[in-house]
């Protein structure tokens, strides 16, 4: 009627856990194959929890201060560990020979900058001097000049300027 | 012992998981908490141990090396299983280490306590059939063997077995059951 029972069947049967269905009861009634599994195995799973009290105890005071010392040991080793790698920086010598060092590199730049220096200032005293054009030619130009001249004149002489000027362009159209 | 220790705890922190409320004191520096975790687990580890070397000296060995792993690495413990659990995951996979290094030695071993049996064999009939007994267990699979000890003398829940292996519960059955059968078939055939 129905496969025969699987591992977790058989464990569960033996153990009486999970509720074993009623058909797997009466499957080991009528197969004769699962229901000698079933025995052998429920026997040495007895034998099996048999051997439960065989082991024997240490004391447990001292396997505790043996957990505690070890970690103990363990983190003092890997403090000596960092220290080795880091422990160079703050060694006297050391610190002696880095602050020389520092000393001395900051004494060669101080001097190579103020040499660099020098040389620039030497350099530049040789280039001829460029003469500053005025500010008025510049800004104003020559027409501004003559404009300020032409607002300088009186009213006869202006009549007159006007003259020429009109007596140049009567010409200036004739031709 | 476990009820001590809830007794000793205050009320406050009986509220939450005791193993997280101890090592969250451990991890402030309470020094008792530290023998607090030890005395919940020694026992538990230490037998799981016993149960790949069946020595006395080796397994407190092993069992110190889990709890040194364990102290070690418990910032790393991330809450989501039991500190049981993780404890007992540790333990087995340090001994499963153990067995795979030491497996030759274990071949010694056992020859040298069966010639040792020999010689007690007159005095208790009862007794050497268990020694026979453990040996074949011995012969088990260590994967196999760790959990059918888990199950059947350690008494754990096929759940937590198999939040400690990392498998199904069926799988956790259906090992227990193989080793059983494996026992069978060694009962018949030692060579097998």
């Amino acid at each position: 009627m129905f496969g025969h029972l699987k591992a977790k069947d058989f464990v569960n049967l033996i153990e009486g856990i999970g509720h074993p269905a009623a058909r797997h009861h009466s499957h080991l009634e009528s197969c004769a194959r699962c229901r000698a599994t079933w025995k052998a195995v429920e026997s040495l799973h007895a034998q099996v929890s048999s051997l439960n009290n065989d082991i024997p105890e240490p004391e447990w005071e001292q396997f505790r201060s043996s957990v505690r010392d070890r970690l103990l040991s363990r983190s003092i080793q890997r403090e000596t560990a960092v220290r080795r790698w880091t422990g160079w920086a703050i060694r006297p010598a050391m610190a002696w020979a880095l602050s020389f060092l520092f000393v001395a590199g900051l004494t060669v730049l101080t001097v190579v900058w103020n040499g660099s220096k020098a040389v620039r200032q030497s350099n530049s005293s040789e280039t001829p001097v460029i003469e500053p054009v005025s500010e008025t030619t510049i800004e104003a130009g020559p027409e501004r000049g003559l404009f300020d001249e032409l607002m300088q004149l009186g009213d006869d002489e202006q009549q007159q300027l006007r003259q020429m000027l009109e007596t140049s362009q009567k010409g200036s159209r004739q031709q | 012992m476990e009820r001590t220790l809830a007794a000793s705890m205050p009320m406050a922190a009986r509220s939450q998981d005791p193993d997280i409320d101890l090592v969250e004191r451990y991890f402030a520096g309470e020094t008792k908490a530290f023998d607090e975790i030890m005395i919940r687990y020694e026992r538990q580890i230490y037998r799981v141990c016993y149960r790949f070397v069946e020595n006395r000296e080796d397994a407190m060995d092993l069992a110190q090396d889990v709890f040194v792993k364990a102290f070690e690495h418990l910032p790393t413990f991330r809450r989501e299983s039991s500190l049981k659990t993780w404890l007992y995951r540790i333990a087995i996979n340090h001994c499963l280490n153990h067995v795979k290094k030491h497996s030759q030695e274990f071949v010694e071993v056992t020859e040298y306590t069966g010639s040792i049996r020999s010689s007690v064999q007159a005095e208790m009939e009862h007794q050497e059939q268990r020694q026979r007994f453990r040996k074949l267990v011995k012969q088990l699979p260590p994967k196999q063997k760790a959990i059918l000890e888990l199950r059947i003398n350690e008494d754990l829940s096929y759940e937590e077995i198999a939040r400690i292996s990392g498998r199904s519960i069926s799988t956790i059955k259906a090992s227990v059951f193989f080793a059983l059968e494996k026992l069978r078939k060694l009962i018949k055939d030692p060579t097998v």
